[in-house]
C-alpha cells in the first residue's frame, strides 16, 4: 500500500459493488408505500381520481441516498484500513513484544498500551500470532492468539524496582530459534540501567531487525528527602536535560491529605526543592511526589526516622513546682517540635520505661542514673543510636557517673554572686564545628552558676558551645551510635537565665533534630536492637506510585542489606504500622542515563508515532445516519410526517432556528409616515366603517365560537328588527387590537385561561373611560349559590378587574333604562334564566315614584352577566337554537335574543328612552 | 403510532349489554322525555297527552247533560244538584305520544379514526336507545323504525336490542343506510341517526315518504372528526366500506374539495329535511353524547310548540 495509504482486510467483498447498479433499478422501481387510510366519506370525492396519482418513481434524491447508503455498507464491509506512512507494519512472521514493565516506563504507561495494541492489531489484521513478553518476569515468551496476547500485555504493569534485563535474553534466544522469521518490538525505557546496554547490544546480534519503541522523554525521580533543620530538602534527578525542567512536587501525611506543594527547576540533571513548612507538619510527611508523573521513581516515602521525634523527660527533684522545676523550662521549650514523654509519678525505673516507649532524646534533668539494670539499659539505648541530653543541678554538681560526656570537676563555680568578684557571664559566638553554629547568643543569656569540666585532651572537640571566658558549657560525646550531651547548667532559672531565653529553645530543637538524624543514618532504632529481626511488608508501592496491599510474592525486608528495591522487596514500607520502614524506589545511586540506541545498531521508533486506522466504524456510522434519514425521508413522502411527528418536529425545527439564529434586525429608523397609515390593518378599517359587536377572544375554543355564533344570530336580529345593520362580529385580542371602533365588547369567562397581563387590563380600562361598554359573561349562573363560595369565574373576574377603576356595581334593577331601551323586559335570560346581572349603580331614587324607568349619566362601562347570553342567541339559519337552554322552549332563547337587543340598543343609545318616557306627557300639554 | 383509521368488524355493531349500558346510564342522566305534542297522536294507549277530546284520562274535560238511556252512575250528582238538570262528567282522553328511532348500522357507520373515540355506529346506537328509554319512562310509546312495533314497557332498550339482533341474522349484518320508507301516521314522531352518506334524493325521498301523512322528524348527522376536518397529507391510497379506492399523491390538494362537498351535501340534506318540516342537526363522535341528547331532546320537545 504505499502507493496510497488505504487498504482493505476482505478487499473481495468490494466485488458487491457491482450489483450497485441492480440496487439502482430495483430501487427506482419501488417507490415508498402510501398510508392506507379508512375513509366512509370517500364517495363524496371518488369523482377526482386521478389516474396516476401515485409517484411511479422513487424521487432521485432518495435513490442517490440509498445508494450511497450500500456503497458505504459495501465499503465498509470491506474493513478499510487507513495507514499513513510510518504507521507500524508488522512483518511477515509472528510478534515477540518485549516490554519493560519498570517504574521508569510508568509515566507514559497509557501511550505504551496504545503502542502494544496497535502492534497486536496490526498483528491479528495480518493474521500473524504474538508472544509477549515481560521483561521483568521469569516466563518464557509463548506465540498465542491475538486476542490472548492482547488480554496479557493489558495485565502487564509497571513494577516499582528496576530489576535486571540480562535473564530474559537465553528465552529470546530460545524463542527465536523456534520461530526464526519473528519480528521483534522492545518497548524500551531508553535507560542504561537493569543491564540496558548489555541487553541492547545481545539483542542486536540475536535479532538484528528488532525495533525499539521508546520515547525521548527525561525520567524523573526523586531521589531523597533531608528533613533539615528549618526545611525538607528534597532531591530530584532526571535522566536527560530534555523535557519540561520545571514541576512541582507534593507532600503528603500518611492519611492521603496533602500538606503542600513545593515548585522545583532542574538545572543540568538534579534539582532540589524545600518545604519551608513548620516543623511539627514536616514530621507529619509521610509521602513525597511529583505532580503528574506518576510513578514510583517519582514517589518517595518517609519513614519513622523523618518523623517527630520522641522525647522522655526525667527530673531528679521530687517535688515539682511551677517555674521552679528544670522541666517545666525543658516542657515548654519541647513542645512545639517534640512528642514529650514523661514518666509516672513515683515510678521506680523511670528510665528504663522511657526508653521502652521508644524515646529518641532522653532528657535527664539534674536526675542520677540508677542501678546497673539502668546502667545496661541506657548503654544499649546509646548503642542503637539514642541520645541522651542531661542538665546539671544541684545533685549532679555533688557526684557524677558514667553517663557524662566529660569528667566533672567536683563543685562547680559561681559567678557573679556575693562571695564572688566576677560578673555573669554571657555566651561565646559558636564555633563553626558546633552543631549549634549559626545561632545568636543574645548578650542578656548569662550564666552565674555552672559545673566544669575536667580540662582533659579532646575536651575542645567535645564543646558545643562555651561562655565568654572559653569554659565549657555544652559538651557532648558520641557513644556508639548515639551520642550524650550535657548542658553544664541547670534547665531551671537558678543556674542561669539561658532557659529563659530564646536561645535554649533553638538549642534544644538542634539537639533533638540532629538526634533524629543520628538514629536514622545508623541502623534504626528499635531495628537494631533486634537486628536479626525481618521486617514484614506492609504497603508496597505499585509501578505508578500508589500504595498498595503487598502481593503474596514479596519477601519480608531483612533489618539491614537491602537498600535497593528488587523483586523479592519492592519498594513500599516494611515493619510495624506505627514505625515502618520505607524502602524507596529510587536513590541517588540509581543509574538514570539515557541509552545510546544508534550505537547497537537497533532500529528506534517514536512511541506516539501514526497509527493505522479502522475506518470501519466512521463508515459504518455515516450508513447508519443515511438510514435515519431514509427513515424520515420515507415518512414525509408517506405523509406520517405531517399528521404525527409533524407538528412537533417542525416546533422543534423551528425554535432551534429562532434559537439559534441571530436576533432579527430592530428598526433603525422611525417608520415614515406613509409607513405608519399603510400599517393600519384592514380589520380596524372595516370596524371603523361598519358598526359591528366585537367580542373577545378568549383561548377557549368552544367559547369563542359560541361568542362568534351568539353575536352573529344578535347581528342578525338586530338587522331584523331595528335600525342598526351591524357588521360581521369580531373577534379581538385586547392585547393587541385597538378597542376603540367597537361599541360593546362581549367578555365571556373562561376560568380556565390564564389572567391576561396587567397592560391588557389597562387598556379595557382605557376602553370603559372613552366610552366603551363590556358585557361581561361569567357563564356560571348553575354554579353560583346565594351566600356560597365565589365560583372560579367570578374569582378571575375579581382578580382581572381588581386594577381597574370602575364604578360601584348593583343587581340591575327592573326599571333600569337597559330593561327598557327596546323591549320592555324583566331582565336578562341567557342559557340560564336565574343568575343575577351586575350594572354601575344608579344614583339614589328621588322622584322615583311617578317614573316608570331610571337611568344614571350616560352608559355603564360595565355590565357583569352570568346567564351565559351568547349560548342562548346562537341559532342556525333556520332560527333553532344551537345550544340547549335550561329550562328550554323556543321562547327562552326569544327573550334572550331581545336582552341582547336591549343592551346593544343601550350601548348606543345611552339614557335616551329614559328621556322618552315624557313623551306622552309632553304630548298632552301640546294638544292642550 | 395509533393504528390507521379503519372500519371496524360487522359483530362490532351488535347491541351488546356494554352498549345497552352506556344507553341506559346516558338516558338516566337526564329526567324523562315527554313529547310535545300540541295534537296528540291518535292512539288507543293512555298516556300523558290530552286529545282535547272526551275519553279515558285523568282530567276533567266537561260536563255534558245527561242522555237518556245512559247508565245512571254516569251522572255527576254534585254538578247536577246545583240545577234541575242531569249532567255527566267526562274526562280528557289522554293518550300517549309515538316515538320511531333510527339509527344506522351499516358498515360506513362502523368506523372510527381513533382508537380513543367511539365509532360513529356506537355513538348512533346509544343514542336511539337512550331516547327510547328516556320516552318509555316517560309513558310514550317507541319503537325501532321497519324493526319493532310500538313498545312502551320499561325494559324497551332490551327489547330493542333482541329485535335488532334477531334482525342481524337475518340479513346478514347487513343493515341498509336508510330505514324502510314506511308512511308514518300523522303527529308521530321520528328520529333518524346515521351519516347520511347517502345521495341527498335518495334521502329527501325517504324523509318526504316517511311525513306523507303529517308526521315530524329530527335527523342526526353523526360524522367522526377526520371525516370533516380531512387531515391527511401526502401518499395516501383511501378506501371506503364499499372497496372504492382512491390513490392520493398528495392528500392534501383533496381537502379544500372534500370540504366544499361536504358542505353541499350536509346543505341538500339539510333542505330536503326542512322542505317536509324535519330538521336536522350535526353531531361530531369527539364531542360528548349527553350533547347530542339534549340536541335530540330540544329539537322534540320544540317541535309542537312551533
Amino acid at each position: 500500500m504505499s502507493f496510497f495509504p488505504l487498504a482493505f482486510t476482505a478487499p473481495w467483498v468490494l466485488l458487491a459493488l457491482a450489483g450497485a447498479p441492480l440496487l439502482y433499478l430495483l430501487l427506482r422501481v419501488t417507490p415508498p408505500p402510501p398510508q392506507r387510510v379508512a375513509f366512509p366519506p370517500l364517495k363524496l370525492i371518488l369523482d377526482q381520481k386521478k389516474p396516476d396519482a401515485t409517484p411511479a418513481r422513487t424521487p432521485l434524491w432518495l435513490l442517490l441516498l440509498r445508494l450511497v447508503l450500500a456503497v458505504l455498507v459495501v465499503f465498509a464491509m470491506a474493513g478499510p484500513v487507513f495507514a499513513p506512512a510510518g504507521a507500524p507494519s508488522a512483518g511477515k512472521g509472528p510478534l515477540l513484544l518485549l516490554i519493560d514493565d519498570f517504574w521508569t516506563a510508568a509515566p507514559d504507561w497509557s501511550s505504551r498500551v496504545g503502542a502494544v495494541e496497535a502492534r497486536l492489531e496490526e498483528a491479528g489484521r495480518l493474521g500473524q500470532p504474538a508472544a509477549v513478553l515481560a521483561l521483568s518476569e521469569t516466563a518464557a515468551p509463548r506465540l498465542q492468539e491475538v486476542s490472548a496476547a492482547l488480554a496479557q500485555a493489558r495485565a502487564v504493569a509497571p513494577k516499582a524496582f528496576l530489576p535486571a534485563r540480562a535473564p530474559a535474553l537465553p528465552k529470546i534466544a530460545q524463542f527465536l530459534n523456534a520461530h526464526p522469521t519473528a519480528h521483534v518490538v522492545w518497548l524500551s525505557d531508553g535507560l542504561t540501567g537493569c543491564d540496558g546496554e548489555v541487553f541492547a547490544r545481545e539483542l542486536a546480534v540475536l535479532a538484528p531487525e528488532a525495533e525499539v519503541l521508546n520515547d525521548l522523554r527525561a525520567v524523573r525521580a526523586l531521589a531523597g528527602a533531608d528533613n533539615r533543620a528549618a526545611t525538607m530538602e528534597v532531591l530530584l534527578r532526571r535522566s536527560a536535560a530534555t523535557g519540561p525542567a520545571e514541576g512541582k512536587i507534593r507532600a503528603f501525611d500518611a492519611r492521603g491529605a496533602s500538606l503542600g506543594e513545593v515548585g522545583f527547576t532542574f538545572a543540568g540533571l538534579e534539582a532540589a526543592a524545600h518545604f519551608d513548612l513548620p516543623t511539627p507538619l514536616r514530621n507529619e510527611i509521610a509521602r513525597l511526589d511529583i505532580a503528574f508523573e506518576n510513578s514510583a521513581g517519582a514517589t518517595f516515602l518517609l519513614d519513622a526516622g523523618a518523623r517527630r521525634r520522641r522525647v522522655g523527660l526525667v527530673s531528679g527533684g521530687a517535688v515539682e513546682q511551677p517555674f521552679l522545676s528544670p522541666l517545666h523550662y525543658l516542657r515548654d521549650a519541647l513542645k512545639p517540635f517534640a512528642d514529650l514523654r514523661e514518666p509516672k509519678a513515683g515510678d521506680p525505673d523511670a528510665i528504663a520505661h522511657l526508653i521502652d516507649e521508644g524515646v529518641d532524646v532522653l532528657i535527664l534533668a539534674d536526675a542520677q542514673v540508677g542501678g546497673p539494670e539502668t546502667r545496661e539499659k541506657l548503654d544499649a539505648y546509646l548503642r542503637s543510636g539514642g541520645a541522651i541530653l542531661r542538665f546539671a543541678g544541684p545533685r549532679l554538681a555533688a557526684g557524677g557517673d558514667d553517663f557524662l560526656p566529660v569528667r566533672l570537676r567536683g563543685g562547680g563555680r559561681t559567678l557573679g554572686g556575693a562571695l564572688s568578684w566576677d560578673r555573669p557571664k554571657p555566651l561565646a559566638p559558636f564555633d563553626e564545628t558546633s552543631p549549634f553554629f549559626g545561632l545568636t547568643p543574645p548578650a542578656e543569656a548569662t550564666v552565674s552558676r555552672q559545673i566544669l569540666a575536667e580540662p582533659e585532651e579532646g575536651l575542645p572537640a567535645k564543646t558545643w558551645a562555651r561562655l565568654a571566658d572559653g569554659t565549657p558549657l555544652v559538651t557532648a560525646e558520641k557513644r556508639g551510635s548515639g551520642s550524650l550531651i550535657l548542658f553544664h547548667v541547670s534547665a531551671d532559672a537558678n543556674w542561669s537565665n539561658l532557659p529563659l531565653s530564646g536561645l535554649f529553645v533553638d538549642m534544644l530543637r538542634k539537639i533533638v533534630d540532629r538526634a533524629g538524624i543520628v538514629g536514622k543514618l545508623g541502623a534504626s532504632g528499635e531495628a537494631a536492637a533486634q537486628s536479626a529481626a525481618y521486617l514484614p511488608p506492609l504497603r508496597m508501592l505499585d509501578g505508578f506510585g500508589a500504595l498498595v496491599a503487598p502481593a503474596a510474592t514479596v519477601k519480608p525486608l531483612p533489618g539491614a542489606g537491602v537498600v535497593v528495591p528488587d523483586g523479592d522487596h519492592p519498594a513500599g514500607l516494611y515493619g510495624a504500622p506505627d514505625a515502618p520502614r520505607a524502602l524507596n524506589a529510587a536513590s541517588k545511586e540509581t543509574p538514570l542515563a539515557p541509552l545510546d540506541f544508534a550505537a547497537t545498531g537497533l532500529k528506534r521508533t517514536e512511541l506516539a508515532g501514526p497509527r493505522p486506522l479502522d475506518l470501519r466504524p466512521p463508515l459504518l456510522i455515516a450508513a447508519f445516519v443515511l438510514a435515519l434519514a431514509d427513515a424520515l425521508a420515507t415518512l414525509l413522502l408517506g405523509g406520517r410526517w405531517r399528521r404525527r411527528a409533524g407538528p412537533a418536529l417542525a416546533g422543534l425545527a423551528l425554535a432551534v432556528l429562532f434559537g439559534a439564529g441571530p436576533p432579527p434586525a430592530t428598526a433603525e429608523t422611525p417608520p415614515s409616515r406613509a409607513e405608519t397609515v399603510e400599517k393600519i390593518p384592514q380589520a380596524d378599517i372595516d370596524a371603523a366603517l361598519t358598526t359591528k359587536l366585537a367580542y373577545i377572544v378568549t383561548g377557549d375554543a368552544r367559547a369563542d365560537r359560541i361568542s362568534r355564533e351568539g353575536l352573529t344570530s344578535l347581528s342578525e336580529v338586530l338587522s331584523n328588527r331595528t335600525a342598526l345593520v351591524p357588521g360581521a362580529p369580531r373577534g379581538v385580542d385586547p392585547a393587541r387590537d385597538d378597542l376603540s371602533f367597537y361599541p360593546l365588547i362581549y367578555w365571556p369567562i373562561a376560568p380556565e385561561r390564564p389572567q391576561p397581563g396587567a397592560a391588557v387590563a389597562k387598556r379595557i380600562g382605557a376602553y370603559m373611560k372613552q366610552g366603551g361598554l363590556v358585557l361581561f359573561d361569567t357563564r356560571d349562573a348553575g354554579m353560583q349559590v346565594e351566600g356560597g363560595p365565589r365560583t372560579p369565574a367570578q374569582n378571575w373576574l375579581r382578580r382581572f378587574l381588581a386594577d381597574i377603576d370602575l364604578p360601584p356595581l348593583e343587581p340591575a334593577p327592573r326599571d333600569h333604562v337597559v330593561n327598557r331601551t327596546f323591549y320592555i323586559l324583566d331582565g336578562f335570560v341567557g342559557r340560564t334564566t336565574g343568575g343575577p346581572t351586575y350594572i354601575e349603580a344608579l344614583p339614589p331614587e328621588t322622584d322615583a315614584a311617578n317614573r316608570p324607568v331610571r337611568a344614571g349619566d350616560g352608559v355603564s362601562p360595565i355590565i357583569v352577566a352570568s346567564n351565559d347570553l351568547a349560548a342562548a342567541w346562537a341559532g342556525n339559519a333556520y332560527g333553532e337554537a344551537l345550544y340547549p337552554l335550561d329550562p328550554g322552549g323556543p321562547r327562552q332563547r326569544e327573550m334572550a335574543l331581545r336582552a341582547g337587543v336591549n343592551i346593544v340598543m343601550y350601548t348606543l343609545t345611552g339614557n335616551y328612552k329614559a328621556d322618552q318616557v315624557h313623551v306622552h306627557e309632553l304630548l298632552e300639554r301640546l294638544g292642550h | 403510532m395509533a393504528p390507521e383509521p379503519a372500519f371496524l368488524p360487522q359483530q362490532a355493531a351488535r347491541p351488546d349489554p356494554g352498549k345497552r349500558h352506556d344507553a341506559l346510564d346516558l338516558a338516566r342522566r337526564l329526567p324523562a322525555l315527554a313529547l310535545a305534542a300540541r295534537q296528540a297522536a291518535a292512539s288507543l294507549q293512555s298516556g300523558l297527552h290530552g286529545r282535547r277530546r272526551a275519553g279515558m284520562g285523568e282530567n276533567f274535560w266537561q260536563f255534558r247533560p245527561f242522555i237518556a238511556g245512559e247508565a245512571a252512575a254516569n251522572v255527576d250528582w254534585r254538578r247536577s244538584a246545583r240545577d234541575d238538570r242531569l249532567y255527566v262528567r267526562e274526562r280528557e282522553w289522554e293518550a300517549a305520544q309515538v316515538l320511531w328511532v333510527w339509527a344506522d348500522l351499516s358498515a360506513s357507520m362502523n368506523f372510527r379514526s381513533n382508537a380513543a373515540l367511539p365509532s360513529k355506529l356506537d355513538r348512533a346506537l346509544i343514542l336511539a336507545l337512550a331516547l327510547a328509554d328516556s320516552c318509555a319512562r316517560a309513558g310514550e310509546r317507541t319503537g325501532w323504525l321497519g324493526v319493532t312495533r310500538l313498545i312502551s314497557a320499561r325494559d324497551i332498550v332490551d327489547r330493542i336490542a333482541v329485535a335488532l339482533i334477531a334482525e342481524a341474522r337475518r340479513n346478514g349484518e347487513r343493515f341498509e343506510d336508510l330505514p324502510p320508507a314506511l308512511p308514518l301516521r300523522p303527529r308521530e314522531k321520528a328520529v333518524l341517526i346515521g351519516d347520511f352518506l347517502v345521495e341527498p334524493s335518495a334521502f329527501a325521498d325517504l324523509v318526504q315518504r316517511l311525513a306523507a301523512q303529517g308526521a315530524r322528524g329530527h335527523a342526526l348527522m353523526v360524522f367522526d372528526p377526520v371525516e370533516q376536518a380531512f387531515p391527511f397529507a401526502g401518499q395516501t391510497e383511501f378506501f371506503d366500506e364499499t372497496g372504492a379506492l382512491l390513490r392520493a399523491g398528495r392528500a392534501e390538494d383533496f381537502a379544500a374539495v372534500f370540504s366544499g362537498r361536504l358542505e353541499a351535501h350536509r346543505d341538500s340534506l339539510t333542505q330536503a329535511a326542512r322542505a317536509q318540516g324535519w330538521t336536522l342537526s350535526l353531531h361530531g363522535t369527539d364531542r360528548p353524547a349527553a350533547e347530542a341528547l339534549l340536541h335530540l331532546r330540544l329539537a322534540l320537545t320544540a317541535d309542537g310548540a312551533r
